[in-house]
């Protein structure tokens, strides 16, 4: 008798079950799973399309296994920036040094002449398909690297285009109206000549220094200062190497570590020296956020000179800390050919993007090196004064 | 454009109010509909206005901001899967995966840029440690970083015969064995006197209130850790009890309505003798009901079976939640099934056979066993159900109304025996009652607020044994 009730209930919590099963299926998605271990091979990507042009599969090979998907790849360890907003093309950054407009004056001083322009709206990729908004001197991260010797005088003409007030403070011996901390320079097309004698000599942070400070400095407004002793250093492969990260979403704690601008830019793109031959780095750390950074270079050992003001290394190491504004000057050469990783010891950083390398041949096509110092980056009439290389 | 709209409607109107005249009272059909159809046509011309050209300004201020929601992470050989929902305003390009903030090579399928609500599954190839936390994190193109923890990770279930059966066995030990276990107390109600009856009722009741309670706590937890703002999760949860109470209380009263109509089919039929030897065989411990039973028989016959179905379902409704959770913790890798566990469900859900029981105690037709066990399973049998669910297909969405729609009858079930309790006690006054019933009236109510506070503690207690 009652058996009809018992079919009209559970056929009500069938269908109610039914239709909970349903929205529950359209709201997840099932899987099919295709890995093999593959630990021999290197994190390397692959796209191969289709004849038709129509299926489209990639591959990520990494430590942890293969997955080929029909999906896209996100892989900012092996993917190329390669948009016309990239934030910097760090392969030219490395061993471009401008020199200035270069003029005598009466007494003998060489006259050193740059313009920084400040922006504030730049949004740029700093990693593969991740924008962010920075704020440039002269349209990069890092600023252009400004290159002087002992007793020149430096003038540089500050342009504010920036919608925020913004300096130059220039690390080194100066005077008090030259130090950029306390005049705001107002914005959009405010103007300021900074004028100071290059001294002493060494390697040396410049950065904006307007309040809140850590935001004019961690949104990259900095770059690097490099003067060289009257007496040259011995003739190497230089280059520059600023360590920094990006906080992109604003929680105070960086969500990238970089060399120069890209992070693990130099691991698909290792930058090539020549066996045996002296590589010298202009080493600064400006990261913001964290306390302390570090270089680690791999197969070798450097010798360090902390800050650039001596001619006599402070310490042989493959292993330097430095806090943010600390630098210094490393050299070293390689004895064996090969692939070897430079990174920050402090491996979350490494893990973060700040990691790259080198590779070492017995002999580099001259091509490498015309696309290197092909600079004059955003300068204006940029002189390059070759010297202390090769 | 929307005035000359209106204008048209208002004519058209009018010519057809102009052929019938005469009688004011009855408006016509196209009239009633074109008179609904107003307010439609100046809101669509509203509509229309709003997305026409130089009003953008309304409909694009202030800033909106991405955002992704993750809603389910899997471990599976090699590889940690992570499913994800663009929950904002826009459209998101993902451009990053992370594991515990570190940057790893990943693929995401179908693709990285997501429209609104569409889902995308990020593939990270990764040596994970079982048992350990994780974190995911996901990185969108304007560099914000969602994430989303695992407290253990555990190798994700593939819905092979291994695993199902495995979720098939826990859901045996949690849903159905307990209540079957709890079912033998019918024999034990079936002799109670009445006021120590009425106490297991309310007891049943209180058990179920805090189910409910549970429940809707449960979906809430869930709502608040997994689901989108743009769901609105919490009121889901309201709408969705509150609809699954109405419907649930609307089918009950109607399955008492057929039960009736058929009772009294059956009663025509049936002769007067039955009937009585029917009430010389009920217990003599009952006796002092027998005028009571007399004069509410159709509601005895009727109410108890189907307030004990409408339980049944309620509490089946409530363990596909339970079983739902079970295999979701499985899969997201929230806790590790011990014995232990598994015991402290089953004394919990033993109390739940006891709440089909108490109503079914009282029906004057001799219960058939194998009702007992229909019902038994309807109750338990969910629960494997929602182990699969969970285990194979969990979505927080579907699980929240799953609970919420158990929380929904477990109320109405609560209500019907409340009500019913009522009833019964109303009968017992009207009727022929001597002077000793009414003084237990006091001690009646007492033991029914006994009866409540006792299956709050029961309950409680018992979960203490359940949560891990």
């Amino acid at each position: 008798m009652l058996h009809s009730q018992l079919i009209l209930v559970s056929s009500v919590a069938i269908a109610i079950l039914a239709t909970i099963f349903a929205i529950s299926s359209s709201f997840s998605s099932t899987y099919s799973s295709n890995t093999t271990h593959d630990d021999s091979k290197r994190k390397s990507i692959t796209n191969d399309h289709g004849n038709n042009g129509v299926t489209k599969t990639a591959t990520i090979n990494t430590p942890h296994g293969v997955y080929q998907t029909t999906g896209d790849i996100l892989d900012p360890t092996s993917q190329v920036v390669n948009g016309d907003k990239i934030v910097i093309d760090p392969m030219k950054y490395l061993r471009t040094f401008n020199y200035g407009r270069v003029s005598s004056l009466p007494n003998g001083t060489i006259l050193r002449e740059f313009t920084l322009i400040a922006s504030d709206d730049k949004i740029m990729e700093i990693s593969p398909g991740m924008f962010y908004n920075v704020w440039t001197f002269n349209g990069t991260v890092p600023g252009p690297t400004i290159r002087a010797t002992e007793g020149d005088l430096i003038r540089i003409h500050f342009i504010n285009n920036g919608s925020k007030s913004h300096s130059i403070h220039f690390h080194g011996i100066h005077k008090s109206s030259m130090d950029g901390a306390f005049e705001m320079i107002g914005p959009s097309g405010g103007q300021f000549i900074y004028e100071f004698y290059a001294e002493p000599f060494g390697v040396f942070p410049y950065h904006c220094h307007m309040q809140p400070l850590e935001e004019h400095i961690s949104r990259g407004l900095y770059g690097v200062y490099i003067v060289d002793p009257k007496e040259p250093r011995a003739p190497a492969d230089e280059m520059v190497m600023m360590m920094n990260g990006y906080d992109t979403d604003n929680d105070k704690e960086n969500n990238f570590y970089t060399v120069n601008g890209i992070p693990y830019y130099y691991m698909h793109h290792p930058i090539q020296i020549q066996k045996d031959k002296l590589v010298r780095i202009y080493l600064v750390n400006m990261l913001e956020f964290d306390p302390i950074n570090n270089f680690h270079l791999h197969g070798n050992m450097y010798q360090i000179y902390r800050s650039g003001t001596s001619l006599k290394p402070s310490e042989y190491t493959d292993m330097v800390t430095m806090s943010q504004g600390e630098r210094g000057i490393l050299e070293f050469s390689y004895k064996y050919d090969g692939q070897y990783m430079f990174h920050a010891h402090k491996t979350e950083f490494a893990e973060k993007g700040w990691v790259g390398s080198f590779l070492v041949k017995g002999q580099i096509s001259s091509n490498y090196y015309d696309y290197s110092y092909n600079s004059g980056q955003n300068i204006t009439n940029a002189q390059q004064r070759e010297r202390g290389r090769y | 454009m929307e005035k000359e709209k209106q204008q048209d409607e208002e004519n058209r109107i009018q010519q057809q109010q102009l052929p019938e005249k005469k009688p004011d009272k009855q408006i016509s059909r196209k009239k009633m509909i074109s008179i609904a159809l107003i307010p439609i046509v100046v809101l669509a011309g509203m509509i229309v206005f709003l997305f026409g050209p130089g009003q953008s300004f309304l409909l694009n201020s202030g800033n909106s901001l991405p955002e992704v929601t993750i809603e389910r992470i899997e471990f599976q050989d090699g590889k940690i899967v992570t499913f994800l929902r663009n929950t904002g305003p826009m459209i998101v390009t993902v451009a990053q995966a992370d594991i515990n903030d570190r940057i790893q090579p990943a693929a995401i399928e179908p693709s990285k840029n997501l429209s609104r609500l569409a889902v995308a599954k990020v593939i990270i190839p990764f040596s994970w440690n079982p048992g350990e936390p994780y974190e995911v994190g996901i990185t969108t193109s304007d560099g914000v970083r969602f994430k989303k923890s695992v407290e253990a990770a555990a190798l994700s279930p593939t819905a092979n015969a291994e695993q199902i059966s495995f979720f098939t066995i826990i859901g045996t030990y949690v849903g159905i064995i307990p209540i079957l276990i709890g079912l033998l107390w019918f024999p034990f109600i079936k002799r109670l006197s009445r006021s120590k009856y009425i106490f297991f009722l309310s007891l049943t009741a209180g058990l179920l209130v805090f189910l409910g309670i549970d429940a809707i706590v449960e979906g809430n937890k869930i709502a608040a850790e997994s689901v989108a703002g743009v769901f609105n999760g919490q009121m889901l949860i309201a709408m969705v009890t509150i609809v699954s109470f109405l419907a649930l209380l609307y089918v009950s009263e109607k399955l008492v309505e057929r039960a009736n109509a058929m009772e009294k089919k059956e009663e025509e039929k049936s002769e007067p003798s039955l009937i009585q030897q029917q009430q010389q065989q009920q217990p003599s411990s009952v006796s002092s009901m027998s005028s009571y039973s007399a004069s509410a028989k159709q509601q005895q016959f009727s109410k108890p079976f189907a307030i004990a179905l409408m339980i049944s379902i309620g509490i089946g409704l409530h363990n596909l939640g339970e079983g739902l959770a079970i295999g979701a913790a499985v899969l997201l890798g929230k806790v590790t099934l011990s014995t232990f566990l598994i015991v402290g469900f089953t004394l919990h859900n033993t109390t739940e056979g006891l709440a089909i029981v108490a109503p079914m105690a009282r029906s004057a037709n001799k219960v058939i066993i194998r009702k007992l066990i229909g019902m038994g399973l309807i109750a338990g049998a969910p629960a494997i159900v929602g182990a699969w669910i969970g285990g194979f297909l969990y979505s927080p969405i579907a699980a929240i109304i799953f609970l919420s729609i158990g929380a929904g009858a477990i109320f109405q079930v609560v209500f019907s025996i409340i009500s019913w309790i009522a009833d019964s006690n109303n009968n017992v006054r009207s009727g022929n009652v001597r002077m000793e019933e009414r003084r237990k009236k006091s001690w009646l109510n007492t033991s029914l607020i006994a009866g409540f506070i006792v299956g709050m503690v029961i309950m409680y207690v018992t979960s203490l044994m359940a949560s891990s």
